[in-house]
């Protein structure tokens, strides 16, 4: 036991360094200097990146060649590693071993992982790779987090007996929001095609909200004793079909063909569908936990003081269950990043040219002299993973 | 028994149908237009040559193919969807329709305007002809504005005659965009209309098409999908049911080990190792293994390279054998050894449960070793769940195999499937996905239906889930 935990300290501290490195990728690699004095005045390049991606800042445009290459700068302080992940250093040329040189004798450093397909520096390579998978990973978990949370929490919770409400009520809302989806999808949706992502999404969310109340009350107005009547609510029967449904879908080929099918697929798009099929693992533990918890004499004690059941499941009973859905998640996460690489070394998802821990172990696929592009990748792979699944090991260790 | 059968069925139904719908509708969401891909070649050509007799013949094979049938048995849509009967196969016409009623939310005009471009882009005008036909493809105001002017133009250069024979259509029209400028009914959109197409629909018949077996036609080389599917399925089933035997033979005397020695430290250290073999991806060994070993620039050319093995005619069996063992070695371990940390957890924990029950405690003060006792009483209770587990291990191994045969370039599901979709081959990517998940149901089934045989007690109770 006392080993397990060892183990997991050391996994916790290794996480935070990739985090860590991962957060501070563009200043540890990049083709330009974090700080310099050009022309006159003092630039912060990388700073100045991050304003162009925000579109609050326009290019330096008296670079030569736009880059910083070539700049003769009177002072500059340049990253641990001055190559960008993306940019070829055409200097130094493709597939060269590690501890390669510019053989022209231009600018440049040594590559110290050696270049890959498209002369790109390979340790400028992991670290982007590292930001790519790390994103996935926790995003995808966040996403998997939500619905399991929203899913397997009620269900736990109420279980089928101890939701009671009105028929009226909750046929009604539900009708009453399906109908108000199916009228968003096919009327509001292209209605408002000029509009902005996100008014579209609250608008829709609004309709649907307001449609479930209508429907509601709609079912209240019919005199027929049957809808009158309280009955509960088998949430845990809804939720449990559910999580067989997501289940018995064969996750990755509907990965495989949906990134195939959609025509710009982007990270984003990796990260929701993995989130979307992952959900299933964590809303079982919470029910799991919460089917538990629900018997406990504190939360029967905290119903008699007359909480309502709600505040009960949030203030006293998902706290409790915390614990083991984080474990579950940091197990999670290794899958996900597993999935991401493995979803880039088939060269699907993420954009062809995008470099990421997969696309590199890709390239080595199609050159197989080129050892440094299958094992270095391959390593932060099994790293970032094995850290993973030692945080994720159960306590019980059965 | 039968029971149980029919109640997990009643479950796994709504997913059936489900997965159908996501297959159906995944097949309807990609760029690619059906008709064109499969339409012959001498009539691919006609499009740039003689249009009117492309469409035609686009026409006809949508029928032949019922591409021209409704989606599915009912449609929810608006009032501003254009009208259904407009003489409009081509794919780029029906989204410029749609685009143009969405801008305007006039069908109805946009109908007639659509109409009187037809008639002005087939008429014999040269100059007008191809300013109608432009704009028969764009939507964008800026660019309709300019083309517009281009119109006025082209009607101007014509002789009188022509100008006054054209006058009425060229009012007609410019009549037509004038009214849908002032007037656009945008708020058509927002009245939803609901109608019934019954059963002669494209889902309906694809569905059909799919349980009497018909999977389609592979948009690459017009092979039956079924067919492209058969000579896969050999291969994947092959290597898959290697790597289960490969991956229980060891999983399952290693884990009777480490579960008869909780504690020590050999099972420490074992089960250590195995998270170890756990985390590493198998697809990165795999490229490892298959670069280092089977290509001279290591020296350590071991195994012959790629793919199955070519058999030259008149090879005993015995030497076709030895040719695919050669092959099929490093893919099938590649394929078993991420099991291993699994299966022989699982195998360690019941174990390690049956050893603590009462009925071994008798068996050992009869006075037998501890290894009969492991083989004789244990091993056949702690077998049970994990047998139970194989079909659960259905999907993973599936998802492995998809890896596996990419690297080792093995002619499986998994490589057809990858490659179908680098090629847009959605017919069979849309078959594999019923297929795998099929497998995967009736994985969930077998996993049921073991369970119950494996404990008796279970027999006869209701619906209770494995799965769960």
């Amino acid at each position: 036991m006392n080993k397990l935990a060892k183990r997991k300290k050391w996994a916790r501290r290794s996480l935070r360094f990739l985090l860590l490195l991962a957060l501070l990728a563009d200043f540890l690699a990049n083709d330009r200097p974090i700080v310099a004095v050009y022309e006159g005045d003092l630039r912060w390049p990388v700073f100045h990146q991050y304003a162009e991606m925000a579109g609050l800042a326009k290019p330096y445009a008296d670079l030569p060649g736009r880059s910083w290459e070539r700049a003769e700068t009177s002072f500059a302080v340049w990253p641990l590693i001055p190559y960008s992940a993306d940019s070829p250093d055409r200097g130094t040329g493709r597939y060269k071993p590690p501890g390669s040189r510019p053989e022209d004798g231009s600018f440049g450093e040594t590559h110290w992982l050696g270049t890959d397909k498209g002369s790109r520096d390979v340790l400028a390579g992991l670290i982007r790779g590292l930001r790519v998978s790390l994103g996935i990973g926790i995003g995808s978990m966040l996403i998997a987090f939500l619905l399991g949370v929203l899913i397997g929490a009620p269900a736990g919770f109420f279980a089928d007996d101890s939701l009671i409400s009105k028929r009226s009520h909750w046929i009604g809302s539900l009708m009453g929001s399906v109908i108000g989806a199916t009228y968003c999808l096919f009327s509001w949706w292209p209605f408002t095609a000029y509009w902005s992502f996100l008014p579209r999404v609250i608008s829709s969310l609004v309709i649907i909200g307001f449609m479930g109340l209508a429907g509601r009350m709609i079912l209240g107005l019919i005199p027929w004793s049957w809808l009158k009547q309280k009955s509960t609510i088998p949430l845990d029967f809804f939720a449990l079909r559910l999580i067989e449904l997501i289940t018995s879908i064969p996750g990755l080929v509907l990965l495989i063909a949906f990134l195939g099918i959609i025509e710009n697929p982007s990270v984003w798009w990796v990260m929701l569908l993995i989130g979307g099929l992952r959900w299933t693992g964590i809303a079982r533990f919470l029910r799991a936990e919460l089917l538990r918890i629900r018997q406990l004499p504190y939360i029967e004690s905290a119903r008699v003081l007359g909480f309502n059941d709600w505040y009960i499941l949030r203030k006293h009973a998902l706290p409790n269950a915390w614990g083991p859905v984080i474990v579950a998640m940091s197990f999670g996460i290794g899958i996900a990043i597993l999935l991401e690489a493995y979803l880039s070394f088939l060269g699907i998802g993420l954009p062809l040219e995008s470099v990421s821990w997969g696309s590199l172990l890709r390239q080595a696929r199609a050159m197989p002299s080129a050892w440094w592009l299958a094992i270095f990748p391959g390593l932060m792979i099994f790293v970032t993973v094995l850290a993973c699944n030692i945080l994720g090991e159960q306590e019980s260790g059965a | 028994m039968i029971r149980l059968i029919l109640g997990r069925l009643i479950v796994f139904l709504p997913t059936l149908v489900v997965l159908s719908w996501l297959a159906f509708g995944l097949n309807q969401c990609s760029p690619e237009d059906p008709v064109s891909r499969l339409l012959p070649l001498e009539e691919v050509r006609l499009r740039e040559d003689d249009p009117t007799a492309y469409e035609r013949a686009y026409q006809q094979a949508a029928e032949r193919m019922g591409q021209d049938l409704p989606l599915f048995y009912f449609g929810i849509g608006h009032k501003a969807a254009p009208p259904a009967d407009l003489d409009a196969p081509l794919p780029q016409q029906k989204k410029w329709l749609e685009d143009m009623c969405l801008k305007t939310g006039r069908p109805d005009l946009v109908a007639s305007y659509y109409q009187v471009l037809r008639r002005l882009a087939n008429g014999n005008q040269n100059g007008i002809s191809t300013v109608a036909k432009e704009l028969l493809l764009t939507t964008e105001a800026d660019r309709v504005a300019a083309k517009w002017a281009e119109l006025e133009a082209a009607v101007k250069q014509e002789n009188p005659e022509t100008q006054t024979a054209l006058a009425p259509v060229v009012a007609e029209i410019s009549d037509l965009r004038s009214q849908m400028e002032a007037e656009p009914a945008r708020g058509n959109i927002l009245r939803p209309t609901f109608s019934w197409h019954g059963p002669d629909n494209q889902y309906h018949r694809w569905l059909t098409g799919i349980l009497s077996g018909d999977l389609g036609v592979s948009y690459i080389n017009r092979q039956p999908v079924g067919q492209k599917i058969g000579q896969a399925l050999k291969w994947t089933a092959l290597i898959n049911f290697l790597a289960i035997l490969l991956a229980y033979g060891v999983a399952v005397p290693l884990g009777l080990k480490l579960g008869s020695r909780a504690g020590s430290k050999f099972d420490s250290r074992v089960s250590f190792f195995l998270l170890l073999l756990f985390s590493i991806p198998a697809f990165w060994t795999a490229t490892m293994i298959s670069s280092f070993f089977t290509t001279p620039a290591y020296g350590m050319d071991w195994f012959p390279s790629m793919g199955v093995g070519r058999i030259p005619d008149g090879t005993g069996w015995l030497a076709i054998l030895w040719i695919r063992i050669k092959h099929l070695f490093l893919p099938v371990l590649m394929l078993a050894y991420p099991s291993w940390a699994y299966l022989s957890r699982q195998m360690r924990a019941s174990t390690l449960t049956e050893l603590g029950k009462p009925y071994i405690q008798t068996a050992r003060l009869k006075g037998p070793g501890e290894d009969q006792i492991l083989r004789k009483h244990v091993l056949r209770n702690a077998l049970f769940p994990i047998i139970t587990m194989l079909a659960g291990l259905f999907p993973t191994l599936l998802a492995g195999s998809v890896l596996i045969e990419m690297i080792f370039n093995l002619p499986g599901m998994g490589q057809l499937l990858v490659t179908s979709t680098l090629e847009q081959d959605w017919p069979v990517v849309t078959a594999i996905l019923i297929i795998s998940g099929l497998a995967t149901i009736l994985g969930l089934l077998m996993a049921d239906i073991l369970y119950r045989w494996a404990d008796p007690r279970l027999r006869g109770t209701g619906t209770q889930k494995a799965s769960e």
